[in-house]
């Protein structure tokens, strides 16, 4: 036994005196791949030797001599397993030495007890610093498989919002490829001898070719490889893990198929470049995002609320945004609608035209802060009952024709600052406002009912139609 | 809002209860250990969650489907085609055919002659949209419609391909896409049915339309599409009889949905609180379906824009008004027939009536749409139910030929809803026979009309027969090129 530990401390040492020396044979390597199975027995049997010696029981000879070969087999199989990668990141080195001394320093441990059995302060020395090196090890270990961000504390994964106009390589590319490749594909872990983390190295490639060849979809190992299907071994990423989505994948080929620039930005395609979509197809926030802070409101007060002539559902299932349809009752009454107080804040839609609202129900509308979508249009409303709709700086639609409004209205319209789309036709509102309200908001969409021209040809064929039929 | 059925309508029986009590209890111990979130709100098992709501926020609320049954033929309407006038007359190869049966109007045709275009195509909008000079109105909203030109189905006649549109299947029997929303998204207004069909005739070559294609199925009746008849009375028997006043009707409708209800809890038959439901729709529909179907009140400048038709009850003009009316009125499907386009012979003057049925009334209804703020979260869609051949059917005559029946390529259009404006999808080869970029299956479009009103449709199911069926069955794809 003594001479089987003397023998594997030996080769263990010269593999990593000699390593640049060594050329492995292929199941040498295969014997490597045994590494992450066996290593799991060094740190138990070692640990629970350790136990027993620092609270001053016997260590059993049998578990020593059982620890102490596993040990220097794991450094060994480890050692043939780190041969294997081209290029060793600092990870993998600080790992490979650290263990190798695990190793040996466990071995020596076994020469001292044979050599100096009654010293045993010594022996607690050894024992403490293997604790360390067992946890120093089996932590670089850890981050060489999972990632050197894999213990990190767990931090909510978003990343910032993708810029107004990206740099379609640095902004979307290398965040798609951040997201899903990186963890297995960087300096530390470079599963395939492949590096997606930087153009160069899309460009150059691992083992099978190059990630990467601009302009050639064919030849783009990178794009072939998400494209298997997901039962294909080959497959990446692979089972397990997130896949890449079907927009990533296209944001991707279209990158590669456009030549894979590296400066160009959104701003800079064509406005028919289909990139130019899936990017923003991906910039676009989910829009129920901004309704998950709402309070939760249960099924039965929306029971409580509804009745055959108000309609009142989620924006979709599991959220509590709330969408409102009021239509008009046979005798009106203003309650359901000041009952809707109740689910305020929830309120993001709001249908109530056609119906014949007064201060009260206005009272209820104003007070709901979140309100993004109002219909009040074909009311008997006025300026004054408009005037509190300013409380609603959430609001981006608003529909308002057909009422008596005035001019004086447009000023609340200027102070709604989300305001995106207006419908104001038929109402008492001037032309001059309108044009006022458009040039100080250019972004407003303001609907003025159907364009003259367009209209005029529709009354105007009509007749010439009457006629020719005659 | 309603659950899956059991499969058992009895709901549950005594073997059954017993074999499920202990495995359940054990499960549900375990699955709220392994499940934290198992008994809260928040489950992302979408096939688990009430019905009658979208899946995820929804760009379109309600969907006005205008058909033009019989299939206009998209070589005379928007897939503008030069090259058939010059090779006029020449044999369609072999190559382009390759192998595409036929029906049996043509399939003993000896030759068939490429036939050009019956009417000049032009431009128009600042999309370019090239649309044919039978639609002058549609041009003018050229911007505001996608032209989906690379539409393709299996079915090549009549009745499989229709059923096929409607249904998602060209065997009949599976419920209708507007009753499939119905049950998805529920009603909107309850005092009308969510999923209403209205239909009209042209003088052109008509096909039968049959209450199949708006069934609900296998799916519960309410969620049936109601056709509404022109006329005094848009619903038979609404009304009620005279000498009966509303309070003796709501008397005897208590009475008999009391004698329902008893006979419920005796045979637990789902279908009795449907119809005990339907009554009272129905009671509400007297009120709510005159006052809707009313276009008395509609100023002149609206009835001028749909057109002096939309006056005479049983048009496509009036319908078209009607749907605005309706989907103002909250109904989720509004489905719109117009029969007529079978163009077999005589193609070039009966296309043009056709056109001329539905043109204005159908730009008008998307400009109305549009100006109501409408067109944000309605669907307008206008097309029919497979394309037309390019070669021409009997004799070789320019000014009066036919086209059979092309499953292979044909034009829709889309507005509103959530669709991007003014785009050009797809497109066909230069003979207007095969699609060559973006094809578009019949239930990619269904797909993509249930993403629109924030579906799913691979999760939006109903298990019948052991089988959890879909409208897009096992295929479909959304086309996210389509979505604005």
């Amino acid at each position: 036994m003594d001479y089987l530990i003397l023998g594997l401390s030996v080769f263990l040492v010269f593999c990593l005196l000699f390593e640049s020396y060594m050329e492995l044979p292929a199941w040498v390597s295969w014997l490597g791949r045994w590494h992450p199975l066996v290593l799991h027995f060094p740190i138990v049997l070692l640990l629970i030797a350790i136990f027993l010696g620092l609270t001053g029981k016997n260590v059993p000879k049998r578990l020593l001599i059982v620890a102490v070969v596993s040990a220097l087999i794991t450094a060994i199989s480890g050692f043939f397993l780190g041969k294997d990668t081209l290029v060793k990141g600092d990870l993998l080195v600080w790992h490979q030495w650290l263990g190798g001394a695990l190793a040996l320093l466990s071995a020596l441990w076994y020469a001292f007890v044979n050599i100096f059995p009654s010293q045993i302060r010594y022996h607690k020395g050894i024992q403490v610093v293997l604790i360390g090196l067992i946890g120093f090890t089996g932590h670089y270990g850890g981050m060489v498989t999972h990632g050197a961000d894999f213990l990190a504390f767990p931090q909510s994964k978003k990343q910032g919002k993708i810029p107004e106009n990206p740099n379609i390589y640095s902004d979307v590319v290398m965040r798609i490829l951040d997201n899903t490749c990186v963890s297995c594909h960087n300096p530390n872990k470079q599963k395939g001898e492949l590096l997606l983390t930087s153009l160069d190295q899309l460009f150059k490639g691992g083992e099978h070719g190059p990630a990467v060849v601009p302009g050639d979809l064919e030849n783009s190992f990178l794009v072939r490889r998400v494209r298997l299907p997901k039962e294909d071994e080959d497959h990446m990423p692979p089972e397990g893990k997130t896949p890449l989505s079907e927009l990533e994948i296209n944001i991707l080929e279209r990158w590669i198929a456009l030549g894979a620039p590296d400066s160009v930005r959104l701003d800079q395609l064509e406005p028919s470049e289909p990139l130019v979509g899936l990017i923003q197809e991906m910039r676009m926030p989910d829009p129920e995002e901004k309704w998950r802070s709402f309070a939760t409101i249960v099924d039965s007060t929306l029971q409580n609320l509804s009745s055959d002539y108000l309609t009142i559902e989620r924006m979709a299932a599991n959220s509590n945004a709330l969408s409102v349809d009021v239509y008009a009752p046979p005798t009106y009454d203003p309650k359901p609608i000041t009952d809707l107080k109740r689910v305020a804040n929830n309120l993001v839609e709001l249908d109530v035209s056609g119906l014949p609202l007064g201060s009260a129900e206005m009272a209820t509308i104003a007070s709901c802060s979140n309100l993004e979508w109002l219909e009040i249009d074909g009311t008997p409303l006025k300026d004054a009952e408009l005037r509190s709709l300013t409380n609603l700086q959430n609001l981006t639609l608003l529909k308002v024709y057909q009422t008596g409004i005035t001019d004086r209205s447009v000023e609340v319209f200027k102070q709604l600052p989300k305001l995106s789309k207006l419908y104001v036709w038929d109402t008492n509102i001037s032309e001059a406002a309108l044009e006022a309200l458009q040039k100080e908001r250019s972004a407003l969409q303001v609907y003025k009912g159907i364009d003259p021209k367009i209209k005029s040809f529709f009354v105007a064929a009509d007749s010439t139609d009457t006629n020719s039929l005659q | 809002m309603e659950e899956h059925k059991n499969e058992n309508p009895l709901k549950v029986n005594r073997r059954h209860f017993f074999s499920q009590l202990s495995v359940g209890i054990g499960s549900l111990a375990l699955g709220s250990l392994l499940i934290p979130d198992l008994f809260k709100n928040g489950s992302k098992e979408l096939a688990q969650q009430p019905l009658g709501i979208p899946h995820f926020a929804p760009k379109a609320k309600r969907v006005i489907y205008l058909f033009q049954a019989g299939a206009p033929s998209q070589l005379e309407t928007f897939d503008y085609k030069p090259m058939l006038r010059k090779r006029m007359g020449e044999d369609l190869p072999e190559s382009i055919r390759n192998g595409q049966r036929l029906t049996g109007m043509t399939a003993n045709q000896e030759k068939f002659p490429l036939m050009p275009p019956a009417v000049n195509f032009k431009q128009h909008g600042q999309s370019g949209t090239w649309i044919s000079d039978f639609f002058p109105y549609t041009a003018k909203i050229a911007d505001e419609i996608t032209v989906i030109r690379s539409m393709h189905t299996e079915a090549i006649n009549h009745d499989p391909a229709i059923t096929f549109f409607q249904t998602g299947s060209q065997i009949s029997g599976r419920p209708s896409m507007g009753s499939w929303m119905s049950y998805g998204l529920g009603s909107e207004n309850k005092n009308l049915p969510s999923f209403v069909v209205l239909t009209s005739r042209g003088d052109g070559n008509s096909q039968g339309l049959y209450s199949k294609l708006w069934s609900s199925g296998f799916l519960d009746s309410k969620h049936q599409g109601v056709l509404l008849r022109s006329g005094k009375d848009p619903v038979l028997y609404l009304n009620d009889p005279e000498g009966i006043s509303r309070s003796e009707k709501r008397d005897l409708l208590n009475e008999v949905s009391a004698l329902n209800k008893l006979h419920h809890v005796e045979t637990g038959d789902d279908e009795i609180e449907s119809r005990i439901a339907q009554y009272e729709m129905a009671y509400r529909m007297q009120m709510s379906v005159p006052d809707v179907m009313d276009i008395s009140k509609e100023p002149k400048s609206i009835i001028d824009l749909y057109g002096e038709d939309c006056q005479v009850p049983g048009t496509y003009a009036a319908n078209a008004l009607q749907a605005r009316r309706l989907a103002e009125n909250g109904v989720r499907f509004i489905q719109l027939y117009h029969q007529g386009w079978d163009q077999h012979g005589n193609l070039p003057n009966e296309m043009a009536g056709q056109a001329k049925d539905v043109d204005q009334a159908s730009a008008a209804l998307v400009l109305d749409l549009k100006q109501r703020g409408m067109l944000e979260d309605t669907l307008v869609i206008w097309g029919g139910e497979f394309g037309r051949g390019n070669y021409c059917q009997g004799k070789f005559d320019p000014a009066n030929y036919g086209r059979d029946h092309h499953p292979r390529a044909f034009s829709i259009w889309m507005a509103g809803g959530g669709i991007k404006q003014g785009l050009n999808y797809g497109q066909t080869d230069e003979f207007g026979y095969n699609v060559i970029e973006n094809p578009v299956h019949i239930n990619d479009f269904h797909a993509t009309l249930m993403y629109a009103l924030g579906l799913d449709h691979e999760q939006l199911t109903y298990k019948y027969q052991g089988r959890r069926f879909r409208l897009t069955d096992v295929a479909g794809n959304v086309i996210k090129d389509l979505i604005a």
